[in-house]
């Protein structure tokens, strides 16, 4: 069982995230046709938002990185996602926290396992099971 | 570039013909980008046909394919602030995203 201590480090990480000037929402039963716009606008058109600049960082792809990439076109090559679901949708629609969260092939790694429970080709309690199993052979709790 | 397909939406634009993109409702999933709704540019080039992103993002096979097109458009047409009189930026859309201008 997670410690009391390690959820709320884990809620504050959340609570921290990107807005600098930070609106409280809680789900409200009114919503303005221009915040319906905004929440609708896709995750990845961000052209024209304003933002400081960021650190341009070129580097070679490590090993994980060349390993996600082939087993998502080994997938598109078995007929199991598109161009589109696999380097549009599938990496783009992943929420907020995980789009900005997580290393450009984290999100194509998560597509990956989420378009495979999607369609049913394994069960979610079959990945979560395969995944305890392997952080326990690497001695990690979580 | 502009091999017909019987099954294709017929392109309806031509290289050189002002063009304006429609401000369709954003839900789920579009490459069009909301700085372009409503500005006015150029079709640059015609490009390939294709399924478009909405439905190939759902992997809807059974979509229309459409003509897509490079519009090219004055950057201060899309930014009022921006500096410079001649630069320009060029993106894609598919034939529905499009009207006469």
């Amino acid at each position: 069982m997670p410690s009391r201590e390690r959820l709320r480090q884990q809620n504050d990480i959340l609570a921290r995230f990107a807005p600098a000037i930070h609106h409280t929402l809680a789900a409200p039963y009114e919503v303005t046709p221009g915040q319906f716009a905004a929440y609708m606008q896709p995750i990845h058109d961000i052209g024209g938002q304003p933002d400081l600049p960021v650190m341009y960082e070129e580097k070679q792809e490590e090993q994980w990185e060349l390993d996600t990439y082939v087993t998502c076109e080994v997938l598109a090559w078995r007929g199991l996602w598109n161009a589109e679901e696999r380097r549009r949708r599938g990496n783009n629609d992943v929420g907020l926290s995980i789009y900005l969260g997580v290393p450009y092939y984290g999100r194509w790694i998560l597509a990956a396992a989420r378009m495979l429970v999607d369609k049913n080709k394994i069960s979610l309690t079959e990945l979560i099971g395969k995944i305890a199993e392997v952080k326990a052979r690497h001695g990690q709790s979580r | 570039m502009d091999k017909a397909d019987s099954n294709t939406v017929p392109a309806r634009f031509k290289v050189g013909d002002r063009v304006k993109v429609r401000d369709l409702p954003n839900l789920f999933y579009t490459r069009t980008q909301s700085f372009v709704r409503g500005a006015t540019g150029t079709v640059a080039a015609r490009t390939h046909e294709s399924l478009i992103p909405e439905d190939e993002a759902f992997n809807r096979e059974d979509g229309q394919p459409e003509q897509f097109y490079i519009v090219r458009f004055r950057q201060k047409d899309l930014w009022d602030e921006y500096p410079f009189a001649n630069d320009t930026l060029q993106t894609e859309f598919s034939d529905r995203w499009l009207d006469p201008a």
